[in-house]
């Protein structure tokens, strides 16, 4: 799938999320994220990094101010075109997102199902791929909660990496994380952001610069008041 | 997900449709039908019946009307006409008998007609005499009017009924002149009969009434012949005849006053208001109104404003019907009937509830009866239904005792024991039936066989240690069946609703243990979620002898087999002393027969274990250093084991390592049990030398079983490779172990090594260009 577009992947232009929908500091947010960035997002409380990924994602209202993905804005769109966009979204989220009457391979494929016109044959074969790149014997096909917590942390990375998305929500991806998936899973962001990608990866403290301190382009902390960079390094 | 799993919420079964159309829809239907059927029968009888009873009850006040009408016509008709008889012949009489024709005339009008009061006759020369009835009874009072000089008097002459003079007096008349009566003065210049307005009679207060007529007689002189007639005979005629029960009548004038009535004199109780209960009849009292006869006064009124006719009149809750009508022979008189409409109408009140009642009754009844035939037929629906599934559940076990008696090998131990468990499944609708046999040490149970029914699956080899399931292991083993609806509430069975029910969700758990010839429990067949009735437990029981003979035939096998193993590696260390000396290039290690062997092969049953080991992380010189000899000391365990465990070659590329058996010309049946050993002492070897390093296990291992191709390369020969998906596979077993240290096996090799050494599933997984398998993890040997 080509895709042609100009300008920031993701850009917050003086975005102030409802504080009702989110809990978010009701102050603008300014982020620009361009086509293979990354950028790293020191976020203490961890609750607000998934609705922070959320407002990236335009499942929060604004006050005022706009977020636009790929150069669309959330709130022009329409329904369908909203949820053709988000189809291009990878996300590793702290949230429960993993159903109990549903198998993981299912519900690894689900959002690319529901979001894209990719076919299960191509979803299928490509998810064994990345199941195996991130240390499966295969696609699991067991109910979440027959799977081990490890083997669940490698299913994240599956299923945030399935479909080549152009965005990368990460929240906290390699917390207790084994030393051969971290590095299976940078191999992996490394390469998506070699075809464009853009990776917000959202985490406390600096433990993700240890071992990705290099692919940082750009570092902000997560404030009341809103975005403030900070110095790399 | 099986196809059993999708339930599409939008599609209805036909069946579930036909049934609730002929079950429900149908029968309702026509229970209301039914119901409104009869309902408009009893409401259309009914109202014929209401409307016939209503024509009825007003014919019969009609009838009574005129017949009332009649009866008056006829008590007041006497004095009309006994006046125009009198005149007439008065007229033509000569003046000397003109007194005694009328006195013999009057008195026998007063003898035969009872109602009739008096007669008068007075002319134009104030000439006047009377006749009238005196109190005593049968007693007439001749009286006329007679002068003596100034004077004027009435001189009274009474007569008994047989005309005997029995009685003279005089009586002063005053200034009496009859021309000055209303009763002759009212008949100037009137043709035919005038009648007065009643009038109080002083005498006997009497209500009375004066017709009178005048005419000329032969001698030129002006008479006027009058008839008083007694309203008071009316009065008690009106109260004598029965209109309905409580229904009364009356006459009125045309100026409202009342002239007849039951009971005239007493205003009766029962139209009358309060305060006029008891008393005398005045003139004022007479005048018809709201206070004395309110019922009669509403019937008047209609009267006045809608003409003669029949009225409903409503007052105190109470509805009334009032009949007004003009009496002839009368000056506008109007004759008022007013009948309480229960009295009347109670036939047609009385038929209309009989209807309600009848209509109510055959209602309920029909209603009852729908909902029987109702209930009847889901009675019926569900007796067939349960028919229904007896027979297809009797066809059920008929069809699954002929598999299990017709299958080959029920009895073999080594064959698989599929048609147990599906049948299991096919009688008892479990979602899983399990064949359970404990070790012959019982230190574990191993699964014989496992079959899904949604997924139409079978696995099994799944082996659990007694230390993970003492509970459960002790409620088997104490031999009774067991059979529990939430097996992670129960605490015998909770550790093994988290090891083995919880991957499918299922819930109830049945046990019934297998006894074989032993005497002594051997295993359990579990079933899951399944719905077993009682007759049904021959079917258990005839698995579980079958199991038992299997399973006594495997304990047998197992014990041998222990024998045999002991005395090979007896064998084996006998044979260790002669293999020739290893040469060593990529190989660690390598067979003797190695050197024999030239150009490529293919095996079909290499056995291949892949480590991996992580990359090190190297800081300096002195890491280097280091790690050579940790990986030098690596090296030796390695070859160390080979050589015991007499693997075939052992080939070092990178951070990897392939060991590999079986790569023979004959298939080697025990090339995997080798594999197997070395790699539980391997890991062994690494994870301790590993930890004298003070490092944590950086390695995993992969093994797989299945065909390769390979041999010696190069000129020399030195170089033996292996290729094919047995090594891919095992590679990325090693790869995706789930944690360091960890061996991990596939299928093929979980197959064969299940009954002696313990392994864990870690769960079914698809693999491009594999398809979907099962990874375990090898645990340890029995």
């Amino acid at each position: 799938m080509k895709i042609s577009f100009t300008g920031p992947l993701l850009e917050l232009k003086n975005a102030v999320p409802s504080f009702e929908e989110s809990g978010l500091p009701p102050v603008p947010f300014n982020m620009r994220l361009m086509p293979g960035d990354c950028v790293f997002i020191d976020i203490h409380d961890i609750s607000r990094a998934t609705m922070l990924a959320d407002v990236c994602s335009g499942l929060v209202p604004l006050e005022s101010g706009s977020v636009q993905f790929m150069g669309f804005d959330w709130c022009r769109l329409n329904e369908k075109e909203v949820n053709s966009l988000r189809g291009r979204i990878g996300r590793i989220t702290k949230r429960r997102s993993w159903p109990d009457f549903m198998p993981v391979h299912m519900a690894i494929m689900l959002q690319q199902l529901y979001h894209t016109t990719i076919s299960q044959e191509t979803l299928l074969f490509d998810a064994a791929v990345l199941s195996e790149e991130f240390g499966l014997p295969g696609l699991p096909m067991l109910n979440p909660n027959s799977m081990s917590a490890m083997d669940l942390h490698r299913a994240n990375c599956v299923r945030a990496l399935l479909g080549r998305p152009q965005l990368l929500l990460l929240e906290d991806p390699m917390r207790d994380a084994s030393r051969e998936l971290i590095d299976a899973f940078l191999r992996a962001i490394t390469r998506a952001r070699d075809y464009g990608a853009g990776v917000v990866w959202l985490a406390s403290g600096n433990a993700m610069r240890k071992y990705y301190q290099q692919g940082v382009t750009s570092a902000l902390r997560f404030t009341d008041n809103g975005f403030v960079t900070v110095r790399m390094g | 997900m099986s196809s059993k799993e999708i339930i599409d919420p939008v599609v209805i079964d036909e069946t579930d449709r036909e049934r609730t159309w002929v079950h429900f829809v149908l029968p309702f239907f026509l229970t209301v039908v039914a119901l409104g059927v009869i309902a408009w029968v009893g409401i259309t009888s009914y109202k014929a019946t209401n409307n016939g009873a209503l024509k009825l009850t007003r014919d019969l006040m009609d009838a009574s009307q005129r017949y009332i009408g009649q009866e008056v016509g006829g008590y007041i008709m006497p004095a009309s006409a006994g006046d125009m008889v009198a005149s007439s012949m008065l007229a033509y009489t000569p003046p000397q008998l003109r007194d005694k024709i009328f006195y013999s005339y009057s008195t026998t009008m007063l003898q035969k007609v009872p109602q009739l009061q008096s007669f008068y006759l007075a002319n134009d020369q104030g000439d006047f005499i009377l006749i009238t009835r005196a109190q005593q009874k049968g007693v007439f009072d001749h009286i006329k009017l007679v002068t003596k000089g100034k004077q004027r008097f009435f001189r009274h002459t009474l007569y008994n009924i047989r005309g005997i003079k029995i009685k003279e007096y005089e009586q002063s008349a005053g200034q009496y002149d009859p021309r000055e009566r209303s009763w002759y003065k009212d008949t100037a210049n009137v043709k035919g009969i005038k009648w007065a307005k009643p009038f109080l009679f002083p005498a006997d207060r009497q209500l009375v009434m004066t017709s009178s007529i005048r005419f000329h007689s032969d001698d030129g002189h002006t008479f006027v012949y009058a008839a008083n007639i007694s309203l008071n005979e009316l009065s008690d005629y009106l109260g004598d005849i029965k209109i309905g029960h409580d229904g009364n009548a009356m006459i009125v004038d045309n100026d409202g006053r009342m002239i007849a009535a039951r009971d005239m004199l007493i205003v009766p109780h029962l139209f009358s208001s309060r305060w006029a209960v008891g008393r005398r009849l005045t003139s004022e009292s007479r005048v018809l109104g709201p206070t004395n006869h309110p019922i009669f006064a509403l019937g008047y009124d209609h009267y006045r404003v809608m003409g003669p006719g029949a009225a409903y009149i409503t007052r105190k809750g109470k509805s009334y019907i009032v009949l007004s009508s003009k009496l002839k022979y009368s000056t506008g008189w109007v004759l008022l009937i007013v009948v309480p409409e229960k009295d009347f109408s109670s036939f047609a009140t009385q038929s209309r509830r009989q209807s309600l009642k009848f209509v109510g009754i055959i209602i309920v009844f029909s209603g009852l009866l729908g909902g029987l035939f109702i209930r009847q037929l889901r009675r019926a629906e569900r007796g067939l239904r349960i028919i229904t599934e007896q027979r297809s559940q009797m066809i059920r076990e008929s069809t699954a005792v002929w598999k299990v008696a017709v299958a080959p090998d029920l009895f073999n131990p080594t064959a698989e024991p599929t048609v147990l468990t599906e049948q299991l499944v096919q009688v008892t609708q479990a979602r899983r039936a399990s064949l359970w046999r404990f070790l012959h040490d019982g230190a574990g149970i191993i699964c014989e066989d496992s079959y899904d029914g949604m997924q139409n699956t079978h696995t099994g080899g799944f082996q659990i240690g007694r230390s993970q399931l003492e509970p459960f292991f002790l409620a088997v083993e104490e031999g009774n069946i067991i059979e529990v609806p939430s097996a992670d509430l129960d605490e015998r069975t909770k550790a093994f609703d988290r090891l083995v029910m919880r991957e499918i969700g299922t819930h109830a758990l049945s046990m019934y243990p297998i006894t074989g010839s032993l005497q002594r429990v051997q295993g359990v067949l579990i079933l899951e979620d399944a719905t077993i009735a009682p007759y049904q437990q021959y079917f258990m029981a005839l698995v579980s002898a079958i199991s038992g003979i299997r399973f006594s035939a495997q304990t047998q096998n197992e014990s041998r087999l222990s024998s045999r193993e002991d005395a090979k590696e007896k064998d084996n260390k006998i044979e260790k002393s002669i293999l020739s000396p290893l040469q060593f290039n990529n190989l660690l290690m390598q067979d003797p027969a190695l050197d024999s062997m030239r150009g490529v092969g293919v095996y079909d049953a290499v056995a291949v274990l892949v480590v991996t080991f992580s990359d090190p992380v190297i800081m300096n010189v002195r890491d280097v250093e280091s790690l050579l000899t940790l990986i030098s000391r690596l090296a030796i365990d390695v070859k160390t084991v080979a050589e015991e465990k007499q693997l075939f070659a052992v080939e070092l590329a990178g951070h990897r390592m392939i060991c590999m058996a079986g790569c023979t010309t004959q298939s080697d049946s025990n090339a995997l049990v080798c594999i197997a050993d070395a790699a539980l002492k391997m890991r062994e070897a690494f994870i301790r030398t590993l930890a004298d390093a003070d490092l944590e296990p950086v390695f995993s291992m992969g093994i797989d079983y299945g065909p390769a191709f390979g041999g010696m390369l190069g000129e020399e020969g030195h170089v033996f490779n292996l290729w094919g998906q047995t090594v891919s596979l095992a590679e990325l077993m090693a790869e995706s172990a789930s944690d360091p240290g960890v061996i991990q096996v596939t299928e093929r090799v979980y197959a064969v090594l299940r009954e002696q050494y313990l392994l864990r599933s870690r769960g079914t997984f698809f693999a491009s260009n594999l398809g979907v398998g099962r990874a375990y993890t090898l645990v340890a040997r029995r």
